[in-house]
């Protein structure tokens, strides 16, 4: 029995996995929390899917996959930010145009390009066949930005929360505002051999979303999110030894179940606290029309 | 030269990709002209990733597949409507939570029992291998959702301009809401055989947007829209024959490329027809 269950740290490849499966996840549920606050939860989709270009291009001309795909994640964000400020087309709406633009881009070319690259990597993560260097490369990065976002962690909080307030306190909103994208677009970059394109958002959302119903409080609210990811991350990469699926999907949907879980029970934000406080109410107005 | 241009359309399988490609770039276009207004555009994204589960177990149980598809398609919608109105979470959040959580049930079935979904016709479409049965319920949702569209577009308008308006008017708004829901559902269900999962949501937004920067009556909207969509498809499926790859990725990038045009060279509300006015109102400031 103990055997069985402790089978999986014999092998490197799920030691490896879970080092980077957690680092990952500490990195992107920081972030989160003030992705929920600004709104930009969808940014991560985005930015996330507009990378495919920019990684096909730099294989192309032969410069780091990442900064290729960082590149390409930023642009994005501009061009966004850009069309936004000189159209009438929504936010939202933009943002669909110009990152399903640059991913059918990036697959045109892809098909173009001879490459070793798997498509099925990019896109779903390939984080139990990490490459020798991977490991380390994560390991700085994301330690790089988790202490960006730490040291700077009460600025990026004023300006999600209150960019009016930010300004007028003569905080740089523009600086942070673009400081906040690279942080998410070095973030996404990292993420992608974990979980891929497709679920890095729900790493960027999901604990940002279940810290925000469990607490009032931000540094908790930062802690909580950094425990769930983290432990997700863990379990998941644990789980889908066992099962034998799809990684990136496992540490997901552990996610969600942590977030239903939320959802149901929060003490003060769940499902059942506001019924039993509809319910308190109710017999309290029903006492006080007795009384009358 | 006309010789190689004809090549693709000696192939059966080409006819076809071209014809379903343009009755789905049509109705998705037409429908985009709805959800841009409505501000929707990445609920089109969030359900057309949350039918992957549907489609995987359509498989597995041997329904067809749009049925399941059009099935989690609408459970994701109701889930995020559910949790958007239970809780203090932001739409964008709720959408981002929720369909990622569908789209890795679906990676996970896939990847717990891989030999019978290909999981890349599912992310990535496979118009030149469609089937007869898929052409047929293609074709039957497009009909129902274009006769919908056809008797309903004034009242769906009203609900996308102004759903207070509509109330007051008495119109029933959730059934609206819901109206609208599914048509995307299943608009979406049928663009994943030509587009794929991660590009429908372009089909169903770039045509609106496109034509909502060249004009502003809804009823030329939906026709400029309309004609891209259409436009876009059979150009975008007949190029792919030459790039030998994906041609959801053609027709995207072709409907980009409009796009980027008319947000430069739109007569009134282009990027050039901007400028061209600041910089008169700045000479008529000065001779003033």
């Amino acid at each position: 029995m103990m055997t069985t269950l402790l089978e999986p740290f014999q092998f490197p490849f799920m030691v490896d996995a879970m080092i980077v499966g957690v680092a990952v996840g500490a990195v992107c549920s920081v972030l989160s929390c003030y992705l929920v606050l600004k709104g930009w939860s969808l940014m991560g989709d985005a930015i996330s899917h507009a990378v495919l270009p920019g990684i096909v291009i730099a294989y192309a001309i032969r410069v780091p996959l990442a900064l290729g795909a960082f590149a390409s994640g930023l642009l994005c964000a501009v061009l966004t930010g850009f069309i936004k400020a000189n159209s009438r087309v929504k936010e939202d709406t933009v943002m669909g145009v110009v990152f399903t633009g640059m991913f059918a881009f990036g697959l045109v070319i892809f098909t173009k390009v001879k490459s070793d690259l798997h498509l099925d990597h990019i896109l779903f993560g390939n984080i139990l066949g990490l490459a020798p260097g991977d490991l380390r490369d994560t390991l700085i990065v994301a330690g790089g930005t988790l202490a960006v976002v730490l040291a700077l962690r009460r600025d990026l909080l004023l300006y999600c929360f209150d960019s009016g307030h930010a300004r007028t306190i003569g905080l740089r909103t523009d600086l942070l505002h673009y400081l906040l994208l690279s942080l998410l677009a070095v973030t996404i970059v990292v993420s992608l051999k974990a979980v891929g394109i497709i679920l890095v958002v729900a790493m960027l959302v999901t604990p940002g979303c279940i810290a925000y119903l469990l607490t009032d409080r931000f540094n908790r609210m930062l802690l909580i999110a950094a425990a769930s990811a983290v432990g997700s991350s863990f379990f998941g990469v644990y789980l889908s030894f066992f099962i034998n699926a799809s990684t990136g999907a496992c540490i997901v949907l552990l996610q969600a179940l942590v977030f239903m879980v939320a959802l149901v029970w929060a003490p003060k934000h769940g499902l059942l606290a506001a019924r039993r406080q509809r319910r308190l109410a109710g017999s309290a107005a029903g006492a006080s029309g007795r009384a009358v | 030269m006309i010789e190689t241009l004809l090549t693709p359309l000696h192939y059966d399988y080409m006819l076809k990709a071209i014809f379903v490609s343009a009755v789905i770039g049509g109705v998705c276009a037409f429908l985009s002209c709805f959800i841009t207004l409505k501000g929707w555009s990445l609920m089109g994204d969030a359900l057309s990733h949350s039918v992957v589960p549907g489609v995987a177990v359509a498989y597995y149980a041997g329904w067809p597949f749009a049925a399941g598809a059009f099935v989690t398609g609408l459970l994701a919608a109701v889930g995020m409507g559910f949790v958007k109105t239970k809780t203090r979470l932001r739409e964008d959040a709720v959408i981002g939570v929720v369909f990622t959580a569908f789209f890795a049930l679906g990676l996970l079935l896939i990847s717990l029992y891989p030999s019978q979904v290909d999981l890349r016709s599912i992310v990535f479409g496979n118009i030149l291998g469609i089937s007869n049965p898929d052409i047929v319920q293609v074709l039957i949702i497009s009909g129902v959702t274009l006769v919908v569209l056809g008797c309903k577009w004034r009242d769906l308008l009203l609900f996308c301009f102004d759903p207070n308006q509509a109330r007051a008017l008495g119109l029933n708004t959730t059934a609206l809401h819901f109206t609208l829901l599914t048509l995307l559902s299943a608009t979406a269900v049928a663009a994943l055989q030509t587009v794929g999962a991660c590009l429908v949501v372009a089909m169903l937004v770039t045509p609106g947007a496109t034509a909502y920067l060249l004009t502003d009556r809804f009823g030329k909207m939906i026709g400029i829209a309309t004609t891209m969509g259409v436009g876009t498809s059979i150009v975008g499926a007949y190029a792919s024959y030459f790039f030998d790859g994906s041609t959801g990725g053609c027709i995207v990038t072709l409907q980009s490329l409009v796009f980027v045009a008319a947000l430069v060279w739109a007569p009134k509300h282009g990027l050039l027809a901007q400028r061209a006015r600041r910089r008169e109102a700045g000479r008529a400031e000065v001779a003033s």
